[in-house]
């Protein structure tokens, strides 16, 4: 394969901003059937590098060459044109219209000047048919999980015969099963002799997928290799720039004394009969398939989705939910598992969102204590080491780790003791994960508990002490976090546990 | 550091845009119309901008809620009549027919309120109802004519004047010093800001967002109770034609104040500026004779104008973060 010149070939690529250099001198050389990793952390010009060769960014030097030939990508749809299919991580679907409309959007087939129906339909299930995706095309988008939207959009970027297929991120939102099968998926393509970049955070699936792979730091490559040299701590190291002495440093702090526990929680949306204890300074993961329930679980709990029956405790009392602010009173925590979606206030900037779950206690008589509150987000900045420029700008100009961070100070605040974090990690580079994984076990070493929802295996179980594997929202059994294996993870039905069970 | 000088600091307010507009347009008015500069005509200015700003004080905080308030007009004709019945029809004094119409206005409120936050009907469609149905309410009062001379001292709450200045000068500063503290420095207004921000994640910090929305329209519908007195005592009567038209007005006033219709941006303050742009221009056309239907053209271009500049500074804001942010190697 190395031998054949290459499909795909930048040379070069320099991209400058105002005050900073993107990308600056990029070589990257794509084979046909070759899946190229891209990784790095957050700004160090991945993005950039992927609106370039999609032709949103026109690069102010270099080349990129298709078998040798120059192109020059200008617009989006004239790189569409030249075979360049872009998966962006921000979903471009339209949820009312159907996943044949989605497909063909924008060129749909006619006859006449009508839209020959069947037919669309008819090629968006060969479309879908020949990627194994078992999703109707006239199913509507906005009822479709986000797994199979993810497909979905899979499906749009390659129906127009790309010889270049760009991912970015597209397993964030995707649980182990629907990896697997997208990770199959894009062998198939890559058999048929398409060039795949694929961009992760997850670096256990990358090593598992790809052939080869550049690292970007500061808009440089600093690394490229291939299959058989890849190693995870090494390409860690290289994207941060320096030695990680561990990729999760999990403290043990889990004490006997029960400081949650759950007690037969059912819901209408498929809670079914849960039970467990969370003891103080524990991580109590909660595994399991994406939809498996644990989403459901931590709302339930949280007292966004009414229960119809059990009930929760906190220091052996009883606690009446049934609001967020009960919850919130008892000292209860959600760090939801979409932070642009449920968790940050964008017109805000960082100490308006630290305080948003506790204004009571920046509040005098009547007004806000406004320089209380800027003292309480110093505080958070100097102990979670958020970037000093939250104190000041909206959050939206901010990392995802920062933001993570944010919204993990308001809980502190509100002074709670139990905390659910769901995916609290999903789509933040690896520094901001440690970050977060070190910011657990500061809560442990409180001696608060943690509830762990996370679809990434390896985190669960290393920050976990203890996980609960949930199947068909129920809980099948509880068990040392050391002894759960990926299998236990994967499988989705509870009929399916009788069998490791045998 | 330049960015916590008070220079540094006002520069970042968002109502320095409007402010420098509404300069703009004075300095222009007054350059090129004589009339414009005469004290008779600057008192008529904070006259007429008086009910127009307290009125848009209400449909801004329901903008920043992500709401909106299609209701004030129809709510203003109706409590004009019903302040016109409680003192022609029922010999009330003002001491309690002008509280009873603002009670009434918050009931209308409440009404509002609980369609949009509790029963969950949209915004639009539930002022939009209000403002067909406050104004079929109105028509159903003193068999549906409008009612004039109520009294000589209901003139006397508009045109009096307290230390040598027009009391609804006085009405303007307490109602925008009186909102701007709840929505900057209490927890309401935070939350209010907060709900129009995010409602999910509002509502996962454990605030109770019906509430807030409901209090928003309430606010509203007591604004435009003031109003609606004001335009009684100014005109010494109530019509089921008063305040026609005054909530598009408003909406505008608060939107050409940077309100963003998306919800949580948007300040009170802002909002008097952009009433005054709105009445400054007018009152140049006026006084230049221009027809009434070339200053409804001119007020419609104001409103693109002002929102495509704010559209516009936000990109080049935009641009200009990111370049700070690359220079100081954050983010």
């Amino acid at each position: 394969m190395q031998d054949q010149s290459p499909l795909w070939e930048l040379e070069g690529i320099t991209k400058t901003f105002p005050g900073v250099r993107a990308n600056d001198g990029i070589s990257i050389r794509l084979h046909a059937g070759e899946i190229h990793a891209l990784l790095g952390e957050n700004g160090c010009g991945k993005s950039t590098l992927i609106k370039i060769l999609s032709g949103v960014h026109q690069p102010d030097a270099g080349t990129i060459r298709r078998r040798g030939d120059v192109v020059q990508l200008t617009s989006p749809i004239q790189a569409r044109g030249e075979g360049v299919a872009t998966v962006f991580q921000e979903f471009s679907l339209a949820p009312t219209l159907t996943v044949a409309e989605n497909i063909f959007l924008g060129r749909y087939p006619r006859r006449g000047p009508l839209v020959d129906w069947p037919r669309m339909k008819r090629e968006a299930a060969e479309v879908l048919g020949s990627l194994d995706i078992a999703i109707a095309p006239d199913r509507i988008v906005g009822t479709l999980s986000v797994a199979e939207q993810q497909l979905v959009e899979i499906a749009k970027a390659i129906s127009i015969d790309a010889t270049l297929l760009i991912l970015d991120e597209p397993s964030t939102a995707l649980g182990e099963q629907e990896i697997v099968a997208l990770h199959q998926l894009l062998r198939r393509m890559k058999d048929r002799g398409v060039s795949i970049l694929y961009i992760s955070h997850r670096l256990d699936e990358v090593v598992s997928l790809v052939d080869s792979a550049t690292i970007l730091k500061d808009g440089k490559v600093v690394s490229t290799a291939n299959g058989t040299n890849l190693d995870v701590d090494e390409i860690v190291s290289k994207m941060v720039g320096e030695d990680i002495d561990e990729h999760y440093p999990k403290q043990k702090n889990a004490t006997n004394t029960v400081l949650f526990s759950a007690r037969n929680l059912s819901t209408d949306n498929g809670v079914r009969d849960v039970s467990f204890d969370v003891h103080a300074g524990e991580v109590y993961g909660l595994g399991g398939v994406i939809g498996s329930g644990r989403t459901e679980i931590a709302r339930a709990i949280f007292g966004v989705d009414p229960l119809t029956s059990g009930k929760v405790s906190i220091d052996g009392k009883t606690l009446r939910i049934r609001n967020p602010q009960d919850a919130i009173r008892a000292g209860l925590a959600l760090v939801p598992e979409n932070r642009k979606f449920d968790g940050l206030f964008f017109n805000f900037n960082g100490g308006p969102n630290m305080t948003a779950a506790a204004l009571d206690k920046i509040r005098g008589q009547f007004l806000l204590k406004k320089r209380t509150e800027a003292d309480v987000a110093q505080d958070y900045i100097d102990q979670l080491e958020i970037s000093p420029a939250a104190a000041r700008k909206f959050v939206s100009l901010l990392s995802g780790g920062n933001q993570q961070k944010i919204v993990i100070a308001r809980w502190l605040f509100a002074d709670s003791r139990v905390l659910i974090l769901d995916e609290p990690t999903q789509g933040i580079d690896i520094g901001a994960k440690i970050a977060v994984y070190n910011l657990i076990n500061a809560l442990t070493a409180r001696g608060y508990a943690v509830i762990l929802i996370s679809s990434d295996h390896n985190e669960l179980i290393a920050m976990s002490d203890r996980i609960g594997i949930i199947r068909e929202g129920s809980l099948v059994e509880t068990m040392p976090a050391a002894r759960v294996t990926h299998t236990h993870l994967v499988q989705s039905s509870a009929q399916e546990l009788t069998h490791d069970a045998a | 550091m330049s960015e916590t000088s008070f220079l540094g600091r006002l520069a970042r307010q968002e109502f320095v845009g409007p402010l420098i507009a509404l300069l703009l347009i004075v300095v222009i008015v007054a350059a090129t119309t004589p009339a414009f500069l005469e004290p008779q005509n600057f008192r008529n200015i904070a006259l007429q901008v008086s009910i127009l700003s307290i009125v848009a004080i209400g449909s801004t905080i329901v903008i920043i809620t992500g709401g909106i308030d299609l209701s004030p007009g129809s709510m203003i004709a109706l409590l004009t009549m019903c302040l016109a019945v409680f003192i022609k029809t029922y010999g009330l004094s003002l001491w309690v027919a002008i509280p009873l119409t603002l009670l009434i206005g918050c009931g209308l409120g409440v009404i509002n309120g609980i369609l949009v936050a509790y029963v969950g009907i949209p915004a639009f469609i539930v002022t939009l109802a209000g403002l067909s149905a406050f104004k079929g309410l109105a028509l159903t009062l003193n068999g549906g004519t409008p009612a004039f001379s109520l009294s000589p001292e209901l003139r006397e709450v508009f045109y009096g004047t307290f230390l040598g200045l027009p009391l609804p000068f006085y009405y303007v500063v307490g109602a925008y010093a009186l909102f701007t503290i709840i929505m900057e420095h209490t927890r309401l207004g935070r939350e209010i800001y907060a709900v129009g921000g995010n409602e999910s994640a509002a509502r996962l910090s454990g605030i109770n967002v019906a509430r807030v929305r409901l209090i928003a329209f309430v606010f509203a519908a007591l604004c435009a109770a003031v109003g609606a007195v004001l335009l009684s005592s100014r005109l010494n009567s109530g019509s089921p034609n008063y305040g026609t038209l005054i909530e598009l007005q408003a909406i505008a006033a608060a939107v050409v104040g940077g309100a963003s219709l998306a919800g949580g941006r948007g300040r009170v303050i802002s909002t008097l500026i952009g009433a005054l742009i709105i009445i400054v221009v007018q009152n140049g056309l006026n006084l230049n004779a221009v027809t009434t239907s070339m200053q409804s053209l001119t007020i419609g271009l104001i409103i693109l104008v002002a929102v495509g500049v704010d559209v516009w500074r936000s990109r080049i804001g935009a641009s200009i973060a990111g370049f700070l942010n690359a220079k100081t190697k954050e983010v």
